[in-house]
């Protein structure tokens, strides 16, 4: 099929609108943390870098721990990726593929966890660990990242588990396959593209979260990204310079994991859903 | 299917990881909304509905309700309108798709914290890239601040937090779009019908449940965005967003009033679980229609 | 003859012993600060690592935390009994963690460290109450009026000293897109102190009355309010977002003719023009009735917040080591021209003037020193501390009655009339606090 050239126009017009929109804010960062901290306060700013330096990125290695909080919060994340997809999975058959009593009421049970406001369970759940010995301790986030990616992770596979027609269950259980086998052996490869875009929200959830990091972790080793970087944005003096270089830092992990998988991803999610 | 014991081992380990991690926590919160505690770990006494009627009988709770619901239908327009452009764009075919669609992700990826620096430095009058940007297009003659009237922070704020949450929309959008066989469109098109014809009549009944799941998720995720509007205004100018989770941080850790911050939340709660009760059985609802 | 070995054996069981009975285990003491920029971070590590080298029977960890969550973690932590051993604070932050019975006074402590170093007596006042001390001084921050001599007097300006002189000041330099002042409007805390330091040069001092009611909409406030919201308007935009690394980073690009701040060298060092003859630096201008200028300023202190004796008592050889002049110096210049000394001694201290930048701005730390002397701050001025100071000042409560003028458009007065949000009933356990003092 041919555009005409108006439809052309509109089209990439809108990607352009898209890719500066979501672009440019970035590339100010990017090319924000190698100016000089002269250029960087200028009052004319500049689209283009007149000066380069690497004065912030070394003032971030030399004076903060950055490295090791990128390792909590990949830690953090992975961990609390593969429990939600844990937990996520077989709820979300049993809710959407299985019949059993009181089936609806559970499930609206869970979906109401997004009903609370994520502030109100602080104090009491910051008693809880303290009691049970989980302050400072990065087992408290997996546990906290879980319980808030858990609920929209489930709801999310059933989209998933709704495009897999019923037939090929029924079919497996002619055949006299256990439920877990069907689940493991027939189910999987077919919601895979689910399963991917569960685990990535789960670990995107956990690699952001802010209020929880910052009050459940006491000690500077055990920080995560963004409470580290939260960490550098001074009282009493703003370095924009190293807060870009901590900005660019707390970006390029994600992005570049994401080059890895997030092709497979999108793909997944947009194109798995028509076979 | 027909297994009762198996499904409750499939659902037990989630639900029961919920209840000790969120609804243990909420008991506590209820049992304190009916206590009188200052300080967090100071000692209280119960003093039965006091703090609703202090709440219920307070404009400023009501406020913050009513901010919230604007804060929550703006960003549900804002960023369904943003997404649909977006997923509708993306749904096409152009050299480059594939990078746009694993790409236009970005904003989302970020934490909170990193978002806000780069607004805050982007937006602000001395040094920040936009006002200049909006100087030389000729929309304004002299640097603006972004969050220095009401109506300004709260619209930024808006703005903002769709710029960070539009992407997640249009990749869950662009998976409903794609469930659409193209053969409707093969056929409509045969029918001599136009691109406005075609998605009136196909795309958008069709993509209707997807946008029921992420209207209902959208309006609970977004009311409960706390940290960037805390980052950035922490409820101001003058209480011009202060919604209700930054009403409740604030009585709780700003006001010393624990208690009372927990009566928020509880109320805050119950509104919230009867939208998400309402809703899920519009939805079932609609669903079994079809 | 003993074999090797069998020497060996015995020695080690005889250092064993001796270790045992000279010192017992090393006391563990964690400070919880919130200097969290990393190269005071640094400063301080150094600094700890120091002390722990030459006390083997005690050891500091720091870790350190920020403003913004410190008022939920702290007494979060206590009440689950995970709090540090020390604690940095400020006046109205040791008030809250008082109300929660876990501040120990360190009345002796201090008088020791009196005797021995003289505190400035304005830095010791705001922890003074109840018949106790409830910190240590650490370190004082004073605002004062910044600016360039160069660009005043391009302007034909005199350094202003009264407010009609300030006003006429900030005109002149409000030119070709520049602001003649930069104050910020923020509901946070640099816009308490700022808008506090015009109280205080208005005669609105005092904020409570006598029997802890709230003194907010007299006419000396009201006046304060008033000409904040009229200076302002030569002030950014974005003023309502600032906090003080805004005014510093408008300051350093000669965007604002003028700031009022605790101090600005570091920055104007390292990312503008670095002279030295040109930073400018003066009290905060007084009412045209007032005759001399006050300022705010803030006495930061350590809190000592630990039960254990043995604890206790590292911690204090830990504070007498800290206030030492050979080491009190380099504990200010973690942020050289920031901190000042709260000890006649650390004034004098060579470790104090010997740091590079200090040195090179000699005659700028030595005004802002000058200032600090008449430095006071809201809610501690009458020697009486009501506890609902703690909850004004984490709710921003100076700040927020100003954005109802300059965002709102109310009047002063109307905006100075406190409401039940502005003016919190005393928490429940204030009873408790004074009851056990």
């Amino acid at each position: 099929m041919r555009r005409t050239f108006g439809q052309s126009l509109s089209l990439y017009g809108g990607v352009l609108v898209i890719a500066l929109a979501i672009g440019l804010p970035f590339w100010w960062v990017l090319t924000g943390s190698i100016k000089l901290p002269k250029e960087i306060i200028q009052r004319v700013p500049t689209m283009v870098p007149h000066s380069f330096t690497l004065q912030h990125f070394e003032k971030l290695l030399q004076a903060s721990d950055f490295p090791i909080y990128l390792f909590n919060s990949m830690v953090v994340a992975l961990f609390s990726t593969a429990f939600t997809v844990l937990l996520a999975l077989p709820a979300a058959y049993a809710f959407f593929r299985m019949e059993f009593p009181g089936r609806n009421a559970l499930y609206k049970t869970i979906l109401l966890a997004y009903a609370f406001p994520g502030v109100v369970v602080l104090i009491p759940l910051y008693g809880l660990f303290a009691k049970v010995g989980l302050i400072d301790s990065p087992v408290a986030l997996v546990i906290v990242n879980v319980a808030f990616a858990l609920p929209f992770s489930i709801w999310m596979m059933r989209s998933f588990l709704a495009t897999v027609p019923r037939e090929i269950e029924e079919a497996a259980i002619v055949d006299g396959a256990p439920t877990t086998t069907i689940l493991v052996r027939i189910l999987m490869p077919l919601i895979a593209p689910g399963i991917a875009s569960v685990a990535i929200f789960a670990f995107i959830s956990s690699w952001t979260e802010f209020l929880f990091a910052s009050v459940l972790i006491v000690s500077d080793v055990r920080r995560t990204i963004p409470v580290g970087f939260a960490g550098i944005i001074g009282q009493y003096q703003i370095d924009w310079g190293l807060l870009l270089a901590g900005a660019t830092a707390a970006i390029i992990p994600v992005v570049a994991l994401f080059a890895l998988v997030g092709r497979w991803f999108v793909a997944g999610l947009t194109d798995g859903a028509v076979k | 299917m027909k297994n009762t014991t198996l499904a409750f081992a499939f659902v037990s380990p989630a639900l029961l990881f919920l209840l000790a991690v969120l609804g243990w926590p909420l008991v506590q919160a209820a049992i304190l909304s009916f206590q009188d505690v200052g300080v967090i770990g100071s000692e209280g006494h119960f003093i039965g509905l006091g703090n609703y009627a202090t709440i219920l009988g307070d404009a400023g709770f009501w406020r913050a309700l009513g901010r919230s619901v604007v804060w929550v239908l703006s960003n549900a327009l804002v960023q369904t309108l943003l997404a649909l452009a977006a997923a509708l764009i993306l749904n096409q075919k152009f050299p480059g798709v594939r990078i746009a669609r694993t790409w236009i992700i970005l904003t989302w990826i970020v934490p909170t914290v990193v978002v806000v620096i780069i607004w805050r430095w982007l937006l602000s009058p001395s040094g920040g890239m936009i006002n200049p940007l909006l100087i030389q297009a000729g929309v304004i003659e002299r640097p603006v601040g972004f969050f220095a009237t009401r109506e300004g922070a709260m619209t930024t704020l808006i703005m903002i937090n769709s710029w960070r949450w539009f992407p997640f929309t249009t990749l869950m959008m662009l998976a409903g779009l794609t469930r659409i066989p193209g053969d409707l469109y093969e056929a409509a098109r045969i029918d001599g019908a136009g691109t406005f014809q075609r998605f009136k009549r196909i795309t958008w009944p069709l993509l209707q449940p997807t946008l029921m799941v992420l209207g209902v998720v959208g309006t609970l995720l977004s009311f409960n965005v706390f940290d960037v509007i805390w980052l950035l205004t922490a409820g101001g100018p003058s209480g011009a967003t202060q919604t209700l989770p930054v009403l409740i941080y604030e009585t709780a850790f700003k006001g010393y009033r624990l208690s009372e911050a927990a009566t928020i939340s509880v109320l805050t709660s119950i509104l919230l679980m009867g939208f998400a009760f309402l809703t899920t059985r519009a939805m079932t609802a609609a669903e079994a229609d079809r | 003859m003993m074999g090797p070995t069998r020497f060996l054996t015995i020695a080690g069981f005889a250092a064993t012993l001796l270790a045992g009975t000279a010192y017992a285990e090393p006391v563990d003491l964690t400070v919880w600060h919130m200097e969290q920029p990393p190269h005071r971070v640094q400063r301080m590590k150094e600094l700890l690592d120091e002390f722990n080298a030459a006390h083997p029977d005690i050891q500091v960890k720091q870790e350190p935390q920020s403003w913004g969550e410190v008022y939920a973690k702290a007494p979060a932590a206590f009440a689950a009994g995970n709090g540090p051993d020390l604690l940095f604070t400020i006046p109205d932050f040791t008030t809250v963690l008082k109300g929660i019975n876990v501040v120990v006074p360190v009345d002796d402590l201090v008088k020791d460290l009196d005797s021995k170093h003289g505190f400035v007596e304005a830095t010791l006042a705001p922890y003074k109450y109840d018949d106790h001390v409830w910190a240590v001084p650490a370190y004082n921050m004073a605002i004062s009026l910044w600016y360039r001599n160069s660009v005043l007097k391009a302007a034909g300006v005199e350094v202003p000293k009264t407010w009609s002189e300030w006003q006429a000041a900030a005109e002149k330099l409000s030119t070709d897109g520049k602001s003649g002042i930069g104050l910020p409007a923020n509901k946070q805390l640099y816009t308490d102190q700022t808008v506090y330091s015009f109280m205080v040069n208005s005669g609105a001092g005092d904020l409570y009355n006598d029997d802890g009611s709230i003194a907010f909409d007299k006419p000396e406030t009201v006046k304060a309010y008033d000409f904040y919201s009229k200076l302002a308007k030569f002030s950014p935009a974005d003023n309502s977002t600032w906090t003080w690394g805004e005014a510093e980073a408008c300051f350093a690009n000669s965007s604002c003719g003028m700031i009022l701040q605790f101090g600005v060298i570091n920055t104007y060092e390292t990312q503008a023009e670095g002279d030295a003859a040109d930073l400018g630096v003066a009290p905060v201008p007084h009412a045209d009735d007032e005759s001399a200028s006050a300022t705010i300023s803030y006495s930061n202190a350590i809190m000592l917040t630990t039960k254990d004796e043995a604890k206790q008592n590292a911690a204090k050889v830990f504070l007498t080591w800290l206030l030492e002049p050979a080491n009190y110096g380099r504990f200010l210049t973690m942020e050289p021209g920031l901190f000042l000394p709260v000890t006649n001694d650390g004034a004098k201290a060579e470790s104090f003037w010997s740091d590079k930048t200090v040195t090179k701005y000699k005659s700028q730390v030595e005004t802002m020193i000058a200032n600090s002397q008449t430095g006071k701050l809201f809610g501690f001025t009458t020697g009486k501390v009501f506890p609902s100071i703690g909850a004004i000042s984490a709710q921003n409560v100076i700040a927020e009655t100003l954005q109802r003028v300059v965002v709102d458009g109310q009047s002063a007065a109307d905006a100075a009339r406190p409401g039940r949000r502005v003016c919190p009933k005393s928490p429940p356990n204030s009873g408790h606090a004074g009851e056990r003092s």
